[in-house]
């Protein structure tokens, strides 16, 4: 027999997590935007250090990595962990605090960069005081989603929650054992670690970062909304688990294709190369998995502009899962790296994969969240044509600057001097950088066209209360009295 | 009338009228098909050789203020390599796309398939002739828009010809274009590989 469950969804942070990550996203998309003009016209910074590009660049990194990304995470995680353990969030005071304390970090984290505070490692930039207060936020978040599935109702822990759990788990490692340093002052520390130890720590924590954070938890939200969206069932759940297990396997290993030709050990970059390359297997695993789910969707795609966003975004996933490896292969890596290449690459991730797929994450969750229909699909429908045609434009402009830089970086006269200087050489990308600035300005504004349309579709609403749906019998887990869940003994 | 045009400029019907193109190609009219493939060894020698071409005569512009120049002997090398990544490109894309027909419920033959790529890739092939000034800044101007105008022919075509409905030619066409994104940069990848084993302009590592 069925019993009614008077338990609601602690939906409202996830809401609010939304609304912070869509924030972030126009902030720091704006500073992108204002970087890439400063390569067109150096003087727009006016004069003022915090105007910089070398105090923007960072900014722009966190505010879409730490404030978009992992508020978007967060929201995501915290939704579809309560739907798929049919239970309310372990501790929603506790996801309160996550939310609120987070974006405070970033805000003073942005500030402090803006003021020069840096620890000048690649995307942990940010000092000892905001190091700690990251690794306290993060393991809250660790409690509030692994209490969740610790408290679940139903025995399988479905494969999201894996790809959660691994970003969870894998970043707080990273992050603390990067952040180890001897604090010196309060905006001013040293790493624990010296010299190539000190990159390979740092490549191992910056690729990872991608890896678990920018990979693995947006598939962690691929793989709940996906079939959502699709209303099919995962093409092969099999393929999803293996796939899970050999990415989190082999990811690990691939940090120091980033010190290709530096001083650590070659065996080490060539472990890195090598490891990078099997890499492939299980991001493409996910990638037929993705593509064969949505396939038997099209029905769809008349009446939901999110699923497009969700197509293209496997498209891009594809592109930049299989760039990555190539351009690990160090006879590539010679041409490409600390060239615009590199960037395209990155910008082929972040723009085509991680926000696409979480702008088609948002215009499905956000009207759910408030039992209304989206605001206006004809401005959803615009945003991907806008968006696409950034992606694009973006990664073909930075294609074309970074193979000229690589090969003009390395070009020799006959006597084997080189034939080209820096300065000449990046003189003669500016009408990329023209072009950069228009793809940039083309998917900021389509985010902005975003924001309006979810800012209109929640205003004056409040969220709408949904209990756990009961369990069926085969699946169903009692919890004990501590409240944790204990496996019903089955007859 | 519609055929007469056809028999008079195919070629320009194959870029100015494609949805007239794409019809016929639906009904798998044999002569259409034929005439639509006759063009492909033009289209795929068209950019390898005007890259030879400008490559020899006006060297390779990349925002220096010299340009690089290759051999002969070098410049046709690397053109012939192009043209066989450029023929390898084509017939897996066609490969590829009739083993994604199944799943998406496609209906063609292997040479309507041949034919329906021969027009995608008519405004990219044609906008090639750039290459004959490689100037990169420049022929990256005119390829933009040739990729946008191949991309829509692919999305506007393939569901007409393949006899498949619009929606599920999108995520068919999405699903090549992911294949086409990962074919380009792996041009770039197997160039840069190549530059670095001493093929290609004087580089030293």
């Amino acid at each position: 027999m069925q019993r009614q469950n008077p338990e609601i969804y602690e939906d409202r942070v996830v809401v609010r997590l939304v609304q912070f990550s869509v924030l972030w996203a126009v902030l720091g998309m704006a500073a992108g935007v204002w970087v890439a003009a400063e390569f067109l016209w150096p003087t727009l910074d006016f004069g003022q250090f915090w105007l910089s590009f070398g105090r923007l660049r960072p900014l722009h990194t966190n505010a879409v990595i730490f404030g978009f990304g992992v508020s978007a995470l967060m929201a995501t995680g915290f939704y579809s962990v309560q739907r798929t353990s049919h239970v309310r969030l372990f501790l929603p005071g506790l996801a309160w605090f996550c939310c609120y304390a987070w974006q405070l970090v970033v805000l003073l984290g942005g500030l402090s960069l803006l003021a020069g505070w840096t620890s000048s490692k690649e995307y942990a930039e940010l000092e000892w005081p905001f190091d700690i207060a990251i690794a306290l936020i993060w393991v809250c978040f660790g409690i509030v989603f692994f209490g969740t599935i610790a408290r679940r109702r139903i025995r399988p822990i479905y494969i999201s929650n894996w790809f959660y759990g691994g970003l969870i788990i894998v970043i707080a490692m990273l992050h603390i054992v990067n952040s180890l340093a001897l604090p010196v002052t309060l905006d001013k520390s040293y790493s624990l670690y010296a010299g190539a130890q000190d990159a390979i720590v740092q490549w191992w924590y910056g690729h990872n970062a991608v890896g678990f954070l920018l990979t693995g938890g947006f598939l962690g939200m691929l793989y709940y909304f996906l079939p959502k969206q699709a209303d099919q069932p995962i093409w092969s759940y099999r393929l999803s688990v293996v796939a899970f297990w050999a990415f989190t396997y082999s990811y690990i290993w691939a940090g120091p294709h980033h010190l290709h030709y530096n001083a650590v050990p070659e065996w080490v970059q060539s472990t890195a190369m090598v490891m990078s390359l099997v890499l492939l297997a299980p991001s493409w695993a996910t990638l037929i998995n993705g593509v064969m789910t949505v396939s038997k969707a099209w029905a769809k795609l008349k009446r939901d502009p999110a699923l497009k966003f969700i197509v293209l975004s496997l498209a891009f996933y594809g592109l930049a899962t299989f760039e990555g490896p190539m351009m690990a292969i160090r006879s590539v890596n010679v041409v490409s790296h600390f060239t615009d290449w590199t960037i395209g690459h990155v910008h082929s991730g972040a723009l085509g994969w991680n926000a696409m797929v979480t702008y088609g994450t948002f215009y499905f969750l956000v009207p759910r969240l408030v039992g209304a229909e989206l605001h206006s699909t004809r401005l959803a429908n615009l945003h991907f044509v806008l968006a696409l045609a950034g992606t694009l434009l973006y990664i073909l402009a930075m294609w074309a600057s970074g193979v000229s830089q690589g090969l003009l970086w390395l070009s020799v006269d006959r006597l084997g001097e080189l034939s080209f200087g820096f300065r000449d050489i990046m003189a003669g990308m500016r009408p990329y950088y023209g072009l950069r600035l228009v793809a940039g300005l083309l998917f900021w504004g389509g985010t902005l066209l975003m924001a309006y349309n979810l800012f209109m579709t929640l205003r004056g609403r409040r969220t709408v209360a949904v209990s756990p749906p009961p369990v069926a019998e085969p699946w169903r887990l009692e919890r004990g009295a501590a409240g944790i869940a204990t496996e019903r003994a089955r007859a | 009338m519609g055929r007469g045009n056809m028999e008079r400029g195919p070629f320009l019907t194959l870029l100015f009228d494609p949805a007239r193109v794409f019809r016929e190609l639906a009904d798998a009219e044999r002569t259409r098909i034929r005439a639509i493939q006759r063009y492909l060894p033009l289209l795929l020698l068209l950019p390898p050789a005007c890259a030879a071409l400008g490559g020899i005569v006006f060297g390779w512009r990349l925002g220096a203020s010299e340009p690089l120049y290759l051999g002969t002997a070098q410049a046709v090398i690397v053109s012939l390599l192009y043209l066989f990544a450029l023929c390898f490109g084509f017939f897996s894309t066609v490969a590829l796309a009739r083993w994604m027909g199944v799943t998406y419920g496609a209906e063609g033959s292997y040479r309507v398939y041949v034919a329906l790529f021969t027009v995608v890739c008519a405004p990219l092939a044609v906008a090639s002739l750039a290459h004959l000034f490689p100037h990169v800044f420049f022929n990256v101007l005119v390829m933009i828009p040739a990729v946008i105008w191949s991309m829509a022919l692919l999305y506007r075509g393939l569901p007409v010809v393949l006899h498949i409905p619009p929606e599920r030619g999108m995520l068919m066409s999405s699903a090549l274009v992911g294949w086409l994104l990962v074919a380009a940069v792996s041009l770039l990848g197997i160039s840069a590989g190549l530059w670095t084993a001493g093929l290609g302009p004087a580089i030293r590592i």
